[in-house]
């Protein structure tokens, strides 16, 4: 038996290292693209506005970003004010590992913004091409617990889970996109990537109090810092639109979906960061 | 409200308009009707067997069923019953009333037959027959070409016929005339079967040692088959040996076969059971073992799919037969790690039927049966102490009565009732965990009722013309919709003279069950949706003609078809669109209209110790979705292809008896690359504060119009050698090399990413292209005892 299993798991292997030979290079002539302008710009109360500018690229073309530097933005607020986000790329961005995000333009002062101020940002460059977007600030959804459960297993093995409760409101089409950072939050912990980053909306639990969980993936000492975002559908759909057009690339089974912005003249994403936080050190 | 669509009166009109004047015709002349079965000496009912009386120059074909029945004058008679494969019997009989007579073909010992391709019909037959777009495969047939992993397949067989298409490389889907792979339907002994694949397609669910023969319609569909747009995929089972108990099997590369069958209180019965399981998991498990202690090392999940056929006859009396059938099959992938996550994946077909034949008289006889069809999927994942499920099911119950009566050798009329209770269970999802801190659930259920009535008649106008019209009527019934509608099918005959026949036909067809599917491929997470709210039944009109030639001395059938089919309210769905588990479905689906046209040509030969045929399709396929409901629509409502359209599909299958040991086979299939959608452009995504670096973001693809871009022209030759021992022949030793100069042909292609390795940082990209099985031997041993 032990012959016969060697045997087989040869042939297996044999079998799998002939499947390494079925992919192969190849040459696609593409035909020619015109590329577009791409914004996203997140807006946050009490920080200053940015957005960053660049355009999209032939799929087979330059690796880099390609940032135009001819693009002039305004961000108009909610009463009226147009306010001129100059260009001041901070390329530092670009080559930046502490989580610091790249933008192309920057306002002055910091944002004033509360729930139900509606923003509108015009983006247009030399050659024609002319974003315009609106978006309104949605209401921040409090986080109402924030817990954690040690497993029962020993030494480094013991890990425990997280939970983070909610309420949905009445109206429907709300979504949340939740992450957990792991470190402290003074030393710059909220700007890596997260440990846990989810979407949901409340299709299947409006006006419904929501718990959401992680795996047991925590130590005990950990900091933990909870972010809960409240989004339109439209930034939801925005990012679901995202993950499929990359999904969909590699997967023989996934259809290419187009990318649902929420600007037009363009592509790309402008909205209003509403979220609430809670920290947690597990013991 | 949905009854108003059943009401008996406008079948009944129909059909005493169609029988009226001919039964006082019929009357007038001393004629006498010999009628009966013919069935093979394992008592397997012989479709298309031929009963003939060659001194008047009449005959008939016997039905799907085995049942034939044919008007001759009183008098001596010599009868022919013919059958290829079969020992020809000829009976003298003198009529002087109507007669009943069941003729029992032996096999041929002539190993010459053995490899003749066998057909339902004889190539004359198929010259003089009003039906066209008909394909038959015989699993005799089919067990000689060569098949991938030696797993004989009904469905691939098919493919290798004009008009037919698959979905990709090794898949079992079917892609009619350009229709979609959810527009079949599948029938297995009068039961549908939602879902005919196992391993995504690869395999189909019919297990090659219980399946006699299917039929396939892509045009001119007969009233008595509804429900779906582009084919009629008619499977039936064998019914076992009434003589002795026989044991069959087969051990192949990935599976094993198993059946047993005999007869059932002294031949008044006989049943059958068969069984077959793959064994990926042996040893995948066996590996997994082995490297157990790797930690590196990522253990394969399991996977297997079996099936279990099952059905039994039983003759109650001179004129009453029973028939049950049950098919059980299942796909289930698992993994359970050490780590807290295990996943569990089952999806598959349960399918009975249960028929009550009765011959009312020489004339006339009805079949009754009742079937349930169940289709589902359950989906479980388990993490630490989390749990998950989703799910989905349709169940079907159904009735159905069908009537065929001959009133004399002019007329064959048919005329029968449905009936089928819907459940569909759209999503049902759970989430809970051990503690019971979360408890979430959902489940969606939409009920459906769906009826018909239909009647036919087969005229014989005259020795040059022969035609066929029908009629059916359908409804179907979802909480508040109801919809109805009338579909006229209509074919006729012209013999030119004894060797070239023309032919035409029109079918109007609904759909009211649509598949839920955002994947080109069939996926067990395909669901199905009524008709309800927004959508509407899917609808669509075929017309057809062509013309058949018999040549070299009736040898050869020569067959030329042309086609245009179009249709209304096709679906497709927005994109990214919800499927799983959204109570407000309907709103994710988007309408447009189809449009197909081509022309086959097949050349076959089925007699002789060199067999095959030869099929060439030239088509297009069409589709177009308008901007609607917030969406672009499709391409911005631009004409589009789907991607199953190939222009060009060249088929050559050869069947060769070198000697009473030894076949030969070879099949070699060309045809234009699928289409698919490849970006044009890209951008990235930084994300918002809080998610990583702005290093080096993975690139976003930007598609352009819906499959524009056409892979690489598919090309495969397989070979394939049985070779009998033994000394009474009865057992095989088959090989099958599929994909036999290792052709690289194009499963998919993507655009993947190059990365330093110091850095790891992107430094450009690079097309790849994805093929599936390249040339791939196998052995598989058969016995029968």
């Amino acid at each position: 038996m032990t012959y016969f299993t060697k045997a087989v798991s040869l042939l297996l292997l044999i079998a799998l290292a002939g499947c390494g030979s079925l992919q192969n290079d190849i040459d696609v002539p593409l035909p020619s693209y015109s590329s577009e302008l791409v914004v996203e710009c997140y807006l946050e109360p009490g920080k200053v506005p940015s957005l960053a500018v660049t355009t999209s690229v032939p799929y087979l073309g330059t690796v880099l970003p390609q940032i135009p530097n001819d693009v002039t933005v305004t961000l108009t607020m909610p009463n009226g004010t147009v306010v001129p986000l100059p260009f001041a790329p901070n390329y530092r961005a670009l080559i930046d590992t502490t989580g610091e995000k790249f933008y192309s333009h920057i306002g002055r002062d910091p944002l004033v913004a509360r729930p139900g101020d509606v923003f509108k940002l015009d983006v247009s460059d030399s050659k024609g091409r002319h974003i315009t977007g609106t978006t309104t600030m949605l209401a921040p959804i409090a986080i109402d617990s924030l817990e954690y459960k040690f497993n029962d297993k020993p030494g480094s093995e013991r890990k425990a889970y997280v939970l983070i409760g909610f309420r949905d409101p009445a109206t429907l089409d709300n979504c949340y996109r939740y992450q957990i950072h792991k470190g402290d939050p003074a030393k710059g912990a909220l700007r890596r990537s997260p440990e846990v980053d989810n979407s949901v909306q409340d299709r299947l639990f409006n006006g419904e109090p929501i718990l959401l969980g992680t795996s047991f993936r925590f130590s005990a000492g950990d900091t933990i810092t909870a972010t809960l975002y409240h989004t339109d559908i439209a930034f939801f759909r925005f990012r679901q639109s995202v993950r499929d057009a990359r999904s969909a690339n590699g997967n023989p089974f996934g259809q290419p979906s187009a990318i649902y912005s929420n600007v037009q003249g363009g592509i790309g994403i402008f909205s209003v960061l509403s979220s609430t936080q809670a920290t947690k050190v597990l013991r | 409200m949905f009854f108003k669509f059943f009401t008996p009166y406008p079948l009944l009109l129909l059909f005493t308009v169609l029988v009226s004047p001919r039964l006082a015709a019929a009357q007038e002349a001393a004629i006498f009707t010999l009628s009966g079965t013919v069935r093979g000496a394992r008592n397997e009912a012989l479709p298309g067997a031929s009963v003939a009386v060659p001194a008047l120059g009449t005959g008939t074909a016997a039905d799907s069923l085995g049942h034939f029945s044919v008007s001759l004058p009183a008098g001596r008679h010599q009868v022919v019953v013919a059958f290829v494969g079969y020992q020809q019997l000829i009976r003298d009989l003198n009529l002087t009333k109507n007669q009943r007579l069941n003729f029992t073909l032996e096999e041929s010992g002539n190993e010459l037959d053995e490899v003749v391709v066998e057909g339902s019909v004889t190539l004359e037959q198929k010259l003089k027959t009003t039906q066209m777009g008909v394909e038959h495969v015989g699993i005799r047939e089919a067990k000689l070409l060569p098949a991938l992993f030696g797993e004989v397949d009904i469905l691939k067989t098919l493919q290798l016929k004009p008009g037919i298409q698959s979905g990709g490389e090794g898949t079992s889907g079917l892609f009619v005339r350009g229709g979609s792979s959810d527009q079949n339907l599948v029938l297995l002994d009068n039961a549908l079967v939602y879902n005919p694949n196992h391993l995504f397609g690869l395999f189909s669910v019919f297990n090659s040692d219980a399946v006699q023969s299917v039929d396939l319609y892509k045009s001119g569909f007969p009233a008595q088959f509804g429900g779906r747009l582009s084919s009629v995929v008619d499977v039936k089972l064998r019914e076992g040996n009434r003589q002795r108990n026989v044991a069959t099997g087969g051990i192949g590369l990935i599976s094993s076969r198993f059946t047993y069958e005999g007869p059932i209180n002294k031949g008044k019965g006989s049943f059958i059971v068969s069984g077959r399981r793959t064994y990926f998991d042996i040893f995948t498990r066996a590996l997994n073992r082995a490297n157990e202690d790797d930690p590196e090392y990522s253990p394969i999940p399991d996977y297997y799919f079996y099936d279990l056929n099952a059905k039994a006859n039983y003759t109650l009396g001179e004129k009453d037969q029973l028939f049950l059938t049950g098919y059980l099959g299942r796909d289930i992938f698992g993994f359970n790690s050490t780590g807290g996550f295990d996943f569990n994946f089952t999806w598959g077909n349960t399918v009975g039927s249960l028929r009550w034949n009765h011959v009312f008289s020489p004339k006339l006889f009805v079949n009754s049966s009742v079937t349930i069809s169940d289709y589902k999927y359950d989906l479980t994942n388990k993490l630490d102490q989390f749990n998950f499920g989703l799910g989905s099911r349709i169940t079907d119950y159904s009735g159905r009565t069908d009537f065929e009566y001959t009133p004399n050798d002019r007329h064959l009329l048919k005329a029968g009732a449905m009936f089928t209770q819907h459940k569909f269970g759209v999503g049902r999802l759970d989430a809970n965990s051990s503690d019971g801190r979360i408890n979430f659930g959902s489940d969606i259920n939409y009920y459906g009722l769906d009826g018909a009535l239909y009647a036919s008649d087969n005229y014989k106008a005259s020795e040059k013309l022969q035609l066929e019209g029908g009629l059916r009527l359908t409804g179907f019934s979802s909480g508040n919709n109801q919809y109805g509608g009338l579909e006229p099918r209509a074919s006729a005959r012209y013999s030119l003279n004894d060797r070239t026949s023309l032919k035409a036909s029109y079918a109007l067809m609904y759909q009211y069950v649509h598949l839920v599917t955002n994947s080109g491929a069939s996926l067990p997470t395909d669901i199905w949706y009524p008709s309800r709210l927004s959508v509407k039944p899917q609808r669509s009109q075929q017309v057809s003609g062509g013309v058949s030639f018999l040549l070299g001395q009736g040898k050869y059938l020569l067959t030329n078809e042309v086609y245009y089919k179009w249709g209304q309210n096709q679906v497709d769905f927005k994109d990214g669109a919800q499927l799983f588990v959204n109570p407000e479905l309907d709103a994710e689906f988007i309408f447009g209209k189809s449009w197909s046209y081509g022309n086959e040509l097949y050349l076959e030969k089925k007699s002789g110790k060199t067999t095959g045929w030869i099929g060439y399709t030239l088509a297009w396929s069409w589709r177009n979705f308008q901007p609607q409901r917030g969406t672009l629509g499709v391409n911005n409502g631009t004409d589009f292809h789907p991607n199953y359209d190939r222009r060009h599909n060249l088929t050559v299958v050869v069947l060769h008896q070198l000697n009473a040991r030894i076949n030969l086979t070879a099949s070699f299939i060309y045809t234009s690359g699928n289409l698919t959608t490849l970006p044009l452009g890209r951008f990235g995504v930084q994300d918002i504060p809080g998610s990583g670096n702005s290093l080096d973001p993975r690139p976003v693809p930007i598609y352009p119009d819906r499959n524009s871009y056409r892979l690489i022209p598919y090309h495969r030759l397989d070979l394939g050698v049985v070779y009998k021992i033994g000394s009474r022949l009865n057992q095989d030793l088959t090989l099958s090399i599929y994909n036999a100069y290792n052709r690289r042909n194009a499963y998919f292609v993507f655009f993947d990413t190059v990365k330093d390795k110091a850095t790891g940082r992107t430094t450009g990209f690079q097309a790849k292209q994805v093929s599936l099985f390249p040339v791939i031997p196998s052995l598989t041993y058969n016995f029968r005892f």
